[in-house]
């Protein structure tokens, strides 16, 4: 049996069906997660207002709360806990519709249980990461152009005083950029820190993102001083500007 | 929906086209009579003055009439004809009504058409929505319990488990096969039902004893769910029934109101029946979730749920009304569904007729 990376994480497991919240908790609980589960949305709701947890394998059909909007109304109250989707509905339209509701990765119903646990540590790895990343005073601040990036609360303010409410790809990508100012960045490395292996079909997500960044941080976001693209590679970023 | 959509589309658009060109045919056909009308009585002008000229050079009133029948010749002087006026006009009328029906009829023929394919659309579109309910359902309620049986075969294979352990998980996996079981013996029933290809029986049932044979089976499952069964049916009720049938319907009813009552955390469901104008009632009532007054008619339809997004019958496969009220209705019985509001508990009643009374 492989011991987990961190040991003492804690994770809530979102599911109705009381026989794969069982299994699924029983196999987190012998990797060494400590797990909490609740059996509807509206449950998972209220524990999550009253605990905290470093991951949440929620099931998308849940009586009273689904999961796609159980995971939005966390979003939107500024809850980053990183989300797993477990459904029933593999269809990769539902599968857009999980990342976009803010989840981190969707595994869809019957699953394997190595591919779960998989898909558990790489998730927690990215955010264990990114914490250790943002953890220093100097580390959680990001200053270039103008712009000042808040790391740990999601916030930032951009050249012309405008707040920003940063969603977590979008610090995460900037936290990689970040860590190698001036540095070529390949899509598939953004693609793997950022999001894991599979998650995305392509790194067209990739380019999609740079350019909600650009917007965000940019003075002209159509030239570019701050997020260049290195054409056939990747990107490169520049704290102090340039073309 | 997309057929639908580009079908009124067009459907709008036709019946636009032909409104527009019937109006145009109607009206040319106006203009036209009206020219036709203006130039017969010009014609007839002509005549009465040609009549009246031929008078005056001294011709005979005979010679003037029978070269100029239409014309009338009174003290020799030529008129018009009040008559022939009154014909031109009543022609005019004539061929603009003709047209006026004729073009009703036409715009009324293509109304019909219109709804006859607007209604064969709207048919195949509700099928077609069936379907996907039904695919989804079958996905959703299919491959949890799969799901399940993977996820407690892979941790076996994965862990170094206890005896204990081990009879949990395949206790779990024994139960996701039963469900698995039960769903597609009640897709398959539903089908057969709708389809009327089943052969149903009518004989002297026990309702006592009918009701006291599926009662037992989920004891066990009332007690560890902290549910209080409770079943007062008198011993002397006879329905007319089938037997398998009864069986099917008061399982549903039952499994029905015991997840609605598992969902608030225990509570009671009990049944009682009564013989009552020729007809033998059992009521099922729950201290269950319960359902929006106005849902209850909803209930009864093939793959409506009582909670959406699974709720407390999340096992179900949203067949087991539709099958109760398929079957009440083919062995010649009745079921209603009463609940004031979600939280208050449900009531579901079925009626059969009594059988006669015979000496036993």
């Amino acid at each position: 049996m492989s011991t987990a990376q961190a040991p003492a994480a804690r994770t809530l497991v979102v599911e109705d069906d009381p026989h794969l919240a069982a299994g699924l908790a029983e196999n987190l609980r012998a990797e060494g997660y400590a797990v909490d589960t609740a059996a509807d949305g509206r449950l998972a709701l209220s524990w999550l207002r009253e605990n905290s947890c470093e991951l949440i394998v929620l099931d998308v059909m849940l009586p009273h709360l689904d999961g796609f909007t159980l995971c939005r109304t966390l979003r939107a109250g500024g809850n980053n806990t990183p989300v797993l989707f477990l459904t029933a509905r593999g269809d990769p339209q539902d599968r857009v519709l999980g990342l976009e509701a803010g989840g981190d990765d969707y595994l869809a119903k019957p699953f394997h249980l190595e591919e779960f646990l998989l898909r558990v540590r790489a998730i927690l790895r990215r955010w264990e990461w990114y914490r250790k990343a943002s953890a220093t005073p100097q580390s959680a601040v990001l200053r270039f152009g103008g712009n000042e990036v808040d790391f740990r609360a999601f916030r930032a303010r951009s050249w012309n005083g405008a707040a920003q409410e940063l969603t977590e790809k979008e610090a995460m990508i900037l936290k990689v950029l970040a860590e190698r100012p001036g540095e070529i960045v390949s899509r598939e490395d953004l693609l793997e820190r950022v999001w894991g292996y599979d998650v995305f079909p392509s790194t067209r997500t990739v380019d999609n993102f740079i350019l909600r960044l650009r917007k965000r941080f940019e003075r002209d976001p159509a030239n570019p001083r701050h997020f260049l693209t290195v054409w056939g590679v990747g990107y490169r970023f520049l704290i102090e500007g340039g073309t | 929906m997309k057929t639908t959509r580009v079908f009124q589309i067009t459907a709008l658009l036709l019946v636009i086209v032909s409104v527009i060109q019937v109006g145009w045919w109607v009206y040319d056909q106006h203009d036209y009579s009206t020219q036709k009308l203006h130039d017969a009585r010009v014609y007839y002008a002509r005549e009465v003055a040609a009549a009246q000229a031929l008078l005056a050079a001294g011709a005979p009133a005979e010679h003037v009439h029978e070269l100029l029948p239409d014309v009338t010749i009174t003290g020799g002087r030529a008129a018009p004809s009040d008559a022939i006026d009154a014909a031109f006009v009543a022609e005019r009328y004539r061929r603009i009504n003709q047209y006026a029906w004729e073009s009703g009829f036409f715009l009324l023929a293509l109304a019909l058409c219109v709804g006859v394919i607007w209604r064969a659309l709207r048919a195949e579109t509700k099928v077609l929505q069936e379907q996907d309910n039904f695919l989804a359902l079958v996905s959703h309620q299919f491959k949890t319990p799969l799901a399940s049986l993977q996820l407690s075969l892979e941790t076996m294979a994965k862990r170094q488990l206890s005896a204990e352990q081990s009879r949990t998980l395949i206790e779990r996996m024994l139960a996701d096969l039963t469900r698995m079981e039960s769903m597609v013996s009640r897709i398959l029933d539903s089908v057969r039902l709708e389809r009327g290809r089943v052969d149903l029986k009518s004989e002297p049932v026990e309702l006592a004893t009918a009701v006291g044979r599926v009662v037992t089976q989920f004891e066990e499952r009332a007690r560890q769910e902290r549910i209080a069964l409770t079943v007062d049916v008198p011993r002397d009720l006879i329905i007319l029934a089938d037997p398998l049938a009864v069986d099917v319907v008061v399982r549903n009813l039952l499994e029905n109101a015991l997840a609605a009552v598992a969902a608030v955390s225990g509570g009671t469901v009990t049944f009682a029946a009564r013989a009552a104008n020729g007809e033998i009632e059992l009521s099922v009532r729950d201290s269950g979730v319960g359902f929006r007054a106005n849902d209850s008619a909803q209930l009864f339809k093939k793959f409506s749920r009582l909670h959406p997004g699974g709720g407390s019958s999340h096992y179900g496969t949203g067949l087991g009304l539709f099958i109760v009220r398929r079957l009440m209705q083919l062995t010649g019985g009745r079921v209603s569904a009463h609940s004031i509001g979600v939280g208050q508990g449900a009531l579901f009643v079925l009626s059969w007729p009594a059988a006669p009374r015979q000496p036993v």
